[in-house]
């Protein structure tokens, strides 16, 4: 099972569908994915039409000994499972300080669940607490949604000196790319323009802002479901044929979720 | 808690409007489009796909996934370890645009490995089609959250072998979701509570089988006959050799097209053990049928040797080539080249033999002769006798047989005299194998497998020492003909070097594998099962006596031999 994180410090940057849409395109192309909902705001599992809720709330979902068994859900789409959130994940990151190896508690939940799914998509809540830093040692890669402005290019240093600062996070794979893109903006072009090259690994893709994303509210299902044709289902099937290759490149020995705990 | 059964069977009278009238009533419903999907399900001549646990088939017209047919391997049950999801050993899928013939043809990867070893050398015939149109049905919740999911399956099968068709009964899919058992569960009691549907025991192929009149695994090459211990010998002896003949004549369709080479192997292997029977159960038929019958049969076996001999330096031909030096290795081609354009002949005048009056004869007559009921006052000697007397004689006659001529065998005995073993462990082998269940099973299967590794041993010498034979003479032929330049020529000389050093090396191993058959436990055995309630002293004095039974050396020999 490969893990993949979509994570911005900032949120409304889109990453909630981008979590979503690529999750569907995992599924679609013949992978068994889940998509673990962290978001104590519940968005993904909206949109998918599944009540937020954990079985026992989200201290047993940590707890639990069977991990993420229970509260897993079947999505209406073939292949596709989701975690749902529920509103006491909140407290994430207290219930996490409370465990043995506060840091790699996801990682645990995550490795039964090895045998079962082919790619696991992590929608996080932005913010780096300890819920992130789970993440950033879960994950085979972390996709970072970019909105082309500067604040945004600020919030991503802030991501890789954190990173860097943290030796047992100094090799996870960092792929920005841009999100909810205007180019009636000059300021998006030019960003467009010239970030990417401070950057290596930030990916082609660059999703349009479009007002059919902000329908997905209204549908209930990924934007890809619905609108296949958009200009931003496009750029979500060209984002993850680029995760696609990055996953390959990374091989199977960066695969922290079948690996032995360091 | 146990996986429930998720697929069920309609009684007659209830369809689809009939299940979707009483699901409305309880859930609130949406359909999906409906579908067409057509299948044909293969497997080898023997079935080996199928005794291995799974069914592969190659499905088309599934709309939503890829776009061509493709090939599905699935396992018969569901893993009960993972009856929810999927597992990696579930089923294995990849697009078939054409139609499979050979497991070794298809393109690597799992679906490929996963049958090739099972399938080997045998072509994947179509063994039934099934035409289904699936509607699915979810229940949805307030949401519009799908709750489960069901397929109604409407099915005709279409039997390739015969164009037999006909409905199947209205079969219903609980679609496996996540997270959603109570909803399941609930769904599962309706069905079955409320409406008497009952669970699907048999995999859809089954269900198919079984409406065309036919069952899965109805063919083996294998010796299985049930016999009564008491019954005649005469009556006994017909039953297995008719159950030789059935084996014989099911094979001849598929030799005559060559679909694979297994189909003239099982037909010879039958030939062979029929020969055997009859020269070695007696005296138990008259005479004049078995001197008869005999002969014709040494026909039969003759006129399919040469297409089989073809067969075996093919399918031996990679190994052929992989041992010798890489540099000669290419020179070998023309050799194949060469079997090659004499094959396409040879096959021919098979087919011709085999679809001839001459052989039509011969098998009628048999068939008459074996299956007219046995006469009151039989005229040969242990007719009437039963069977397991007669049994337990000639095996035992035979077991004695063979130890004496592998006692005998040292470092300097003649090849001829590893070949005269080889025939009589044979004949012991096929004797055992007839009578096996006059016998408890855990003291034959063991005897069994210890003759056929004597076999493999022997059989290694004796086959390389013909191949090395073979090649040589192809040799000549091919110079003949002028089509071996002086490299092939000289890669095929290295090519029996090779084979000869192989058969030095079956040689130097001959010793230690008929050592485990002279084990004082095999031993043991032999006599408990076919000679029981005998003096062991005085049998040792016998065994050691010259010049072995009486009249044994004056009689003609069974013709098991290679």
């Amino acid at each position: 099972m490969r893990v993949i994180g979509v994570y911005n410090i900032k949120g409304g940057v889109g990453k909630t569908a981008a979590a979503v849409n690529l999750a569907y395109l995992s599924a679609v192309g013949g992978y068994r994915t889940l998509l673990w909902d962290l978001d104590p705001q519940a968005a993904a599992t909206y949109y998918f039409r599944v009540k937020a809720q954990v079985a026992g709330g989200g201290k047993a979902l940590l707890r639990r000994k069977r991990g993420l068994d229970a509260s897993i859900k079947g999505t209406d789409f073939e292949r596709l499972d989701l975690l749902p959130a529920e509103f006491s994940l909140r407290n994430m990151d207290l219930l996490l300080e409370e465990q043995k190896g506060p840091t790699k508690r996801l990682l645990r939940l995550l490795r039964p669940q090895s045998a079962t799914y082919d790619h696991c998509l992590l929608d996080c809540p932005p913010s780096i607490s300890l819920v992130s830093e789970n993440v950033f040692r879960a994950a085979d890669l972390l996709l970072v949604p970019l909105i082309p402005t500067t604040l945004s290019a600020r919030t991503l240093d802030q991501l890789l000196d954190f990173l860097q600062g943290h030796a047992r996070h100094r090799r996870l794979k960092v792929l920005p790319f841009f999100s909810m893109v205007d180019r009636r903006k000059r300021l998006h072009r030019e960003l467009i323009e010239g970030l990417p090259e401070r950057y290596p690994g930030f990916l082609r893709a660059s999703i349009p802002y479009t007002s059919e994303v902000e329908r997905m509210g209204i549908h209930r299902m990924p934007l890809i479901a619905y609108a296949p044709s958009n200009a931003a289902a496009e750029a979500y099937r060209t984002l993850w044929s680029e995760v696609m290759a990055a996953l390959d490149e990374g091989g199977a020995a960066a695969d922290p979720a079948l690996g032995p705990v360091p | 808690m146990s996986d429930p059964k998720l697929e069920y069977l309609c009684p007659p009278g209830f369809g689809p409007t009939e299940v979707l009238t009483a699901l409305a009533g309880h859930w609130r419903l949406a359909e999906e489009p409906a579908r067409g999907l057509s299948r044909v399900f293969y497997d080898t001549f023997d079935w080996a796909l199928f005794a291995d646990g799974g069914v592969l088939e190659r499905r088309a017209g599934q709309a939503g996934r890829g776009s061509g047919p493709e090939l599905v391997w699935s396992p018969r049950e569901r893993s009960e370890s993972a009856p929810e999801s999927p597992s990696p050993s579930e089923a294995l899928t990849q697009p078939a645009p054409t139609e499979p013939s050979f497991a070794a043809e298809l393109p690597t990867g799992p679906l490929r490995s996963r049958i090739l070893k099972v399938a080997g050398i045998r072509r994947l015939l179509p063994m039934m089609g099934v035409e289904t149109r699936i509607r699915t049905l979810r229940a949805l919740d307030d949401d519009d959250k799908t709750l489960w999911r069901a397929a109604l399956d409407e099915s005709r099968f279409r039997d390739p072998q015969t164009g037999r068709e006909g409905e199947l009964a209205l079969r219903v899919r609980v679609l496996p979701l996540r997270g959603y058992e109570d909803e399941r569960d609930a769904l599962l009691d309706h069905l079955t509570l409320l409406h008497g549907l009952s669970p699907a025991a048999d995999p859809l192929l089954v269900e198919a089988l079984e409406a065309a009149g036919r069952r899965p695994c109805d063919y083996s090459s294998k010796i299985d006959f049930r016999l009564d211990p008491r019954a005649r010998a005469d009556a006994v002896t017909k039953t297995i050799l008719l159950g030789l003949l059935d084996t014989l004549e099911r094979n001849r369709d598929g030799a005559r097209a060559n679909l694979d080479s297994e189909f003239l192997h099982d037909l010879r292997v039958a030939v062979r053990r029929t020969r055997s029977a009859l020269a070695q159960i007696r005296p138990v038929l008259p005479d004049p049928v078995v001197e008869h019958y005999k002969e014709r049969f040494a026909w039969l076996q003759q006129i399919t040797g040469a297409v089989r001999d073809l067969d075996v330096y093919l399918l031996d031909f990679t190994d052929y080539q992989a041992s010798l030096p890489p540099s000669l290795r290419p020179h070998l081609e023309p050799m194949r080249a060469f079997i090659l354009a004499h094959y396409d002949a040879e096959q021919r005048r098979l087919a011709e033999t085999l679809d001839g009056a001459e052989l039509k004869e011969l098998l009628v007559q048999w068939r008459t002769f074996l299956e007219a009921p046995v006469p009151a006052s039989p005229e040969a000697k242990d007719a009437a006798s039963p069977i397991k007397s007669v049994a337990d004689a000639r095996i035992w006659r035979m077991a004695k047989r063979v130890r004496r001529e592998g006692r005998a065998i040292n470092s300097e005995s003649p090849a001829t005299d590893m070949h005269e073993l080889r025939k009589s462990c044979k004949k012991l082998r096929y004797l055992v194998e007839f009578f096996q269940s006059l016998y408890p099973e855990d003291d034959v299967r063991p005897l069994i497998r210890l003759l056929k590794e004597l076999l493999d041993n022997l059989g290694s010498f004796q086959d390389l020492a013909v191949q090395a034979a073979h090649l040589r003479e192809l040799a000549e032929r091919m110079r003949a003909e002028g089509k071996g330049d002086t490299d092939t020529l000289l890669a095929m000389g290295a090519l029996i070097g090779q084979v000869l050093e192989r058969q030095q090396r079956a040689r130097d191993a001959f010793g230690v594998v008929f050592a485990g058959f002279l084990d004082g436990d095999n031993q043991d055995r032999l006599r408990r099962l076919f000679h029981p309630g005998q003096n062991r002293g005085r049998e040792r004095g016998e065994d050691c006596g010259a010049g072995g039974e009486p009249g044994e050396a004056t009689q003609p020999d069974a013709g098991a031999g290679a």
